[in-house]
């Protein structure tokens, strides 16, 4: 057996930086991925908190770090047995691999927000996800994007924090996202009036806070602390949106020309089938399960099976590529026998 | 024939006599509180349905179908079917040939209650008569009849589920004291009269048996005591019957009459409440049906537990049972009896004292009449459908391309049906929220009302008086704009299953006319459990007690139904069956609207 | 003494320490979700009776948490159920409402 294949399930960010380091290090990584592409959600982000990097570079710029390195994209894993020291793995397309050890990268899947029934996501024509919006930054090609809106509403937490859409977990980056999603709007369209219905403004990391007192004070975004908890659609096709202040006290509504919902982050749908072919187990918030998440976020419970990025939990982007590189030297340790 | 006592007595029939004439004057007592316990008006109604050609007819027959033959029970299985009329009905022919041979062969006797239960003891005639040779053959044909109908108790005692009953219900002692002593009184009877059939007469059963008898038991010392046995099972039966399930077959008979008066419940424990009450027969078909039954913690909050707890008056499970609830309805539509589960529960609701009653006197509608005025279809989508805007999306599009002149009363804001404060026992409160959309819907000058959900539909055929305005569900609505040829169909390939809700399901009897449209939109499929046995989601309003968590086992339990169809996706026509469905479903779940929203054009 | 029209008022604050919190406790042990509400609002945007009454489950809880009268409110819903199909933590407001509402009789 070639000592040194290290299969990675995951082609986003975090099995991209994993790969690289690993490669440095002297193994033979292998990315599987199932879509057509490289860089997994963040591919399709225009630009990153908090410094605003183009996304697009920062894919192209860790595709680089790839060279030599094995990807396999359109290409699922099949099935993973455990051997006496290692793994043997075969893909959907065919391909048979023996490895040292499996790197589940695997990351989160988006929030379906048309389960969300009350916000009309796929029923009224001018509602969007941050994911949408993103893309319409990218490409500039989305019709439900009006050519000159006045309004335009950003609702926090859907699909996260709600028992009713199955994730009762805190998705963590959409609040940074939506006020930056609110700032980059407001530059496009600086006669819009933004507003960000939210429950709680969860702004914990590096410079967050400072582009909540920019959005207050710079681009006079207007902050509703309160959940929406239906909309519906004017005549004229305008989105009506009721909430409730719950500072003021008082029920408010909003006709707004476009309407942005924050959908969180689940974990991947094929975590759990994955996570049943090396016996990894799955936490009680629906992401695998880490022998601690404090010291051993980056180690399954089953020796040779690691976990990078948001297969763990939501992570934002500098997290996940600390975490990949982390587990790029656990693995390493592993298989020098430094454990 | 000779009488073989002049006396026409022995004590052996004493035991049979006390417990018969305890058991007719419990009866005859509760009958007539029974009728004092009924308002003034329900009492008039119900005596003048007895004596009513029509209803008095009705009455007899459903009483001979339903208590003697069990005609519901043969078509839910046949095992059962069978056990429950050769018990009923046999025991029912052998009374009355007892009393036909009294009558034919010593009327003046007829007056004597025990005398056509022990006529063999007392009489003895000679199977070599045409009369005897017919009357014993009958008597000995029936008794074999029920024996075959205990055996088939006694197994079913050990396993239910050969009689498809995955559940049953567990007797309580002196339930057991009634079962032991009903399943001793045929082979003590055929005991007693195998002893004299060389005496009294016999017939295929009984002779061959008293042969064997005497070539060891060879003299009649033997046949007292099994007289003395048989009367006091008899007795034990007929004394422990008012208090325990065997009550059932007494009260049925009460309550068919008085449902075919058209009695409703108005007490939650009297009048009708109780004759409810009493007719459960514990057969626990209804902990099967029960859709909270899917949680082991929830078996005994059936309606065949609610009806036990209110015999025995505990009032805190009582209220436990009332308020857990989801008020589908579906122990009703398979009870064998009828009782009125749903309703038997709404009723204990209402019986709750509350510190802080519901006011509405003070709300202004004068916005919602003129938002409600203009069209000659007044569209009311109710609250729920507010968190389903799909729905409301879809119609209002339907009756669009239909050239329906509608008007969208609660668009903007609205009020609530009532049906939610009806379930939850707070009728005054419901009546007061009725008045206020009477009077916006009546000056709105609309002769249509044209209703997309289920929940707020069976409130308004059934408590709103709309003289001038027709109230229509949307499927029979679009139904007859497809007939009128004003809305075009293009079948879609999608399979739909229906899933009936069951507010319209058995709520209301509307089953084919969904099915109906769905079938003119796209392919349809049916579940295994539909129509009267559809499951209901988990997500209905009917429960006050219910979590969140705990309706979803019961919302996957509905699904599991619906994939067995193999359908491409699922149909349903209620908002909150929608919602439901949606938040766990692995196929798309649409409303008809939306459905047929997508085939027009 | 002299009144100069004006003066030390009583404060308006609320002492938490000396609160009146027996219904709220009483509420607690009939309907336990009570005490996962995150005072998000959803069920007051949705409400039905909200807009002719002022009715909010939201305050409600908070009210009686603050040991503060809340009859008027109830005394407007219409158990329309619509709260609890919003509740992001699943609080079965519907229950919530009906056992206040008797928690009232018993203060009688």
């Amino acid at each position: 057996m070639d000592s040194r294949n290290i299969l990675i399930i995951g082609g986003g960010v975090a099995g991209m930086e994993a790969a690289k380091q690993l490669y440095r290090l002297g193994y033979r990584p292998v990315i599987v991925e199932q879509s057509d592409h490289l860089g997994g959600h963040v591919a399709g982000w225009f630009k990153l908190f908090p410094d605003m990097l183009s996304a697009s570079d920062l894919i192209s710029q860790m595709e680089e770090g790839l060279d030599g390195v094995d990807v396999y994209l359109k290409t699922r894993v099949a099935s993973m047995n455990r051997l006496k020291d290692g793994f043997s793995v075969v893909l959907s397309n065919g391909t048979g691999l023996l490895c040292q050890a499996v790197l589940i990268a695997s990351g989160f899947n988006l929030f379906d927000a048309s389960r969300k029934e009350e916000y009309g996501y796929g029923v009224y024509d001018h509602v969007i996800t941050n994911a949408d919006l993103e893309q319409w930054f990218r490409t500039g090609a989305d019709p439900r994007v009006p050519e000159e809106p006045s309004t335009i509403a950003f609702v926090h937490c859907v699909g996260s924090r709600d028992l009713k859409a199955g994730n009762p977990q805190c998705s963590k980056v959409c609040c940074m996202t939506a006020i930056k999603q609110a700032i980059e709007m407001k530059e496009k369209f600086p006669q819009a009036e933004v507003w960000c219905f939210y429950m709680d403004l969860r702004l914990f990391g590096k410079k967050y806070e400072d582009f909540y007192i920019n959005a207050q004070r710079d681009y006079g975004v207007h902050f509703v602390r309160g959940r929406v908890s239906e909309v519906s659609e004017d005549i004229d096709g305008k989105v009506m949106l009721k909430a409730e202040d719950t500072l003021a006290g008082t029920q408010v509504k909003l006709k707004t020309d476009l309407l942005v919902l924050m959908a969180g982050m689940l974990c991947n749908e094929d975590t759990s089938s994955l996570a049943a072919m090396v016996r990894a187990s799955v936490d009680s918030d629906g992401f695998l399960r880490s022998r601690d998440n404090i010291y051993r976020i980056n180690e399954s419970s089953r020796p040779g099976v690691f976990f990078a990025g948001a297969c763990t939990g939501t992570k934002t982007v500098p997290e996940t590529v600390a975490e990949a590189r982390a587990a790029a030297l656990d693995i390493h340790n592993y298989l020098s026998g430094n454990d | 024939m000779r009488e073989r006592f002049a006396s026409g007595f022995d004590p052996f029939v004493l035991p049979f006599l006390i417990g018969m004439i305890f058991v007719l004057g419990y009866c005859l007592f509760g009958i007539v509180r029974i009728l004092f316990q009924l308002s003034r008006e329900d009492r008039r109604r119900f005596l003048l349905s007895l004596v009513t050609p029509r209803t008095a007819l009705k009455n007899i027959w459903d009483i001979f179908a339903n208590c003697l033959l069990h005609v519901k029970l043969w078509k839910r299985n046949r095992m059962l079917g069978f056990m429950h009329s050769s018990i009923a009905f046999g025991w029912f022919m052998i009374i009355l040939l007892g009393h036909i041979e009294v009558m034919i062969y010593c009327p003046e006797r007829v007056r004597l209650l025990y005398y056509p239960i022990f006529f063999n003891y007392f009489v003895a005639e000679n199977e070599s008569t045409i009369g005897g040779a017919v009357l014993f053959f009958l008597m000995d044909f029936f008794l074999l009849l029920i024996l075959t109908g205990i055996t088939l108790a006694v197994i079913k005692r050990v396993r239910s589920r050969i009689f498809g009953m995955r559940r049953t219900t567990r007797p309580s002692a002196l339930d057991r004291v009634g079962l032991y002593s009903l399943w001793a009184i045929f082979p003590l009877r055929l005991l007693a009269e195998s002893f004299t059939a060389h005496i009294s007469g016999g017939s295929f059963l009984t002779i061959p048996a008293n042969w064997v008898f005497r070539q060891f038991l060879g003299n009649d010392l033997n046949m007292l005591p099994t007289w003395w046995a048989y009367s006091i099972v008899l007795g034990v039966f007929m004394v422990v019957l008012p208090f325990t399930r065997y009550m059932h077959i007494p009260a049925e008979m009460m309550l068919i009459p008085m449902r075919n008066a058209g009695l409703r419940i108005r007490h939650p424990r009297k009048g009708f409440a109780k004759v409810q009450v009493l007719s459960c027969p514990g057969c626990g078909v209804c902990i099967d049906a029960c859709p909270m039954s899917v949680q082991k913690k929830n078996i005994k909050d059936c309606t065949v537990y609610l009806n036990r707890q209110i015999r025995r008056g505990n009032e805190k499970r009582i209220e436990e049972i009332s308020d857990k609830c989801l008020l589908c309805g579906k122990c009703q539509a398979v009870c064998q009896v009828g009782v009125e589960g749903p309703k038997l529960r709404v009723a204990q609701r209402s019986a709750r004292r509350y510190g802080l009653t519901p006011d509405y006197s003070g709300l202004d509608v004068s916005g919602l009449k003129e938002a409600a005025r203009g069209g000659k279809v007044l569209y009311f989508s109710g609250c729920m459908t507010r968190l389903t805007p799909s729905i409301g999306k879809a119609v209002t599009s339907v009756l669009g391309k239909a050239g329906v002149d509608f008007v969208w009363m609660d668009r903007d804001s609205g009020l609530c049906c009532g049906r939610p404060l009806l379930t939850a026992g707070r009728i005054d409160a419901a009546l007061g929220l009725i008045r206020k959309n009477e009077e916006i819907i009546l000056s709105s000058g609309a002769d249509t009302l044209l209703l997309s959900c289920p929940i707020c539909y069976k409130i308004f055929t059934e408590r709103y008086s709309l003289p001038g305005v027709r109230v229509v569900n949307y499927a029979d609505y679009f139904n007859e704009l497809i007939q009128q040829g004003r809305l075009k169909l293009s079948k879609s390939d999608i399979c739909y299953v229906y899933h009936d809700p069951c507010e319209l399901g058995r709520g209301c009897g509307i089953y084919d006319s969904p099915r109906r449209l769905l079938g003119q939109a796209a392919g349809i499929a049916e579940a295994p459990a539909s129509r009267e046995e559809s499951i209901c989601c988990g997500g209905s309003l009917g429960s006050l007690t219910l979590d969140f968590k705990d309706r979803e086992a019961m919302t996957r339990k509905s699904l599991d139904n619906l994939y067995a169809s193999r359908a491409d996706a699922i149909a349903t026509a209620c908002p909150l069956c929608l919602a439901t469905f949606s938040r766990y479903s692995e196929r798309p779940v649409r409303d008809l609207a939306e459905i047929l929203d997508s085939s027009s054009d | 003494m002299i009144d100069f029209g004006f003066g030390l008022s009583r404060s308006s604050a609320v002492r938490l320490d000396e609160v009146d919190l027996s219904l709220y406790r009483k509420l607690e042990a009939l309907e336990p979700g009570v005490r996962t509400c995150m005072a998000c609002g959803s069920c007051t945007s949705t409400c039905t009776a909200g807009p002719w009454s002022g009715m909010s489950v939201r305050k409600v809880i908070l009210n009686l948490q603050r040991g503060k009268n809340v009859s008027d409110m109830l005394q407007a819903c219409m158990l329309c159920g619509k709260c609890t199909m919003v509740c992001p933590r699943g609080i079965n407001t519907r229950h919530l409402i009906l056992s206040l509402c008797r928690i009232y009789d018993e203060k009688k």
